[in-house]
């Protein structure tokens, strides 16, 4: 039983594991889209840097820019 | 044989991922039938590439370094086209729209080509967007730029001025 539920656990885990795909460098032409973006609204970034700079702490509001991998 | 099945299907499904190798330095580049961007009815065959120094870009119009990487590819076609210099750029646009925009603000002179069904990205397996291969006359790989930095155009020129030396 112990060993049916190790197996199970395992199956599951990998098979959670694979869905986990990679998106190729060229593919990554949707991700970097304004819309996309976890800060859309250039006003909420503006915001946010403001807050970030005032606090002494960035990086609190999520990766701006995506993409490329190279902003 | 119950341990030895689920260590199998573990590496199977983790390794899926992974099992797609980048092409180095080295390497043989891989042969490529793709339609031009600018005229998709005509064929661009790498074998026009035999004997010649190429520089095969990976670019996309979402991509602020390709965008940046353009002029200076142009300057070195015509800078050394007439030695054997070649540069394919392939374009990794979803949208063909969205290349014939970047296109019209970025003119070049060299063959940009489409790559509709992945292969030849799949071929290549660029790891950054730009990427570009420096094939020699031999069709072997001798360099690989990921990315597109400042001091990327001086070396770039420097590898292509060695190359076109060397005979096929």
């Amino acid at each position: 039983m112990k060993r049916l539920l190790l197996a199970s656990l395992v199956l599951i885990a990998t098979a959670l594991g694979a869905g986990c795909a990679n998106v190729n460098a060229w593919q990554r032409g949707h991700l970097a889209r304004p819309d996309m973006q976890l800060a859309g609204d250039p006003l909420a970034k503006a915001l946010n840097k403001t807050y970030a700079a005032k606090e002494a702490g960035t990086g609190s509001a999520g990766v701006g820019e995506g993409g490329c991998g190279c902003n | 044989m119950m341990r030895r099945l689920l260590i199998a299907w573990s590496v199977v499904m983790l390794s899926a991922p992974a099992l797609a190798a980048e092409l180095k330095a080295g390497d043989r580049a891989p042969a490529f039938k793709t339609a031009l961007l600018a005229a998709p009815t005509n064929e661009f065959d790498s074998s026009a590439l035999r004997g010649k120094v190429a520089y095969v870009d990976f670019w996309a119009s979402w991509c602020g370094p390709c965008k940046q990487a353009m002029p200076v590819l142009d300057t070195l076609y015509k800078k050394f086209g007439n030695d054997g210099f070649v540069v394919v750029g392939v374009n990794k646009d979803a949208k063909p729209a969205d290349a014939e925009r970047f296109m019209k603000s970025v003119a070049v002179s060299f063959p940009l080509v489409a790559d509709a069904g992945n292969v030849i990205a799949q071929a290549f397996n660029p790891r950054h967007m730009p990427t570009g291969y420096l094939i020699d006359r031999k069709g072997h790989v001798r360099h690989v730029h990921s990315g597109f930095r400042s001091e990327t155009a001086a070396e770039l020129e420097a590898q292509v001025a060695s190359l076109i030396k060397e005979t096929p």
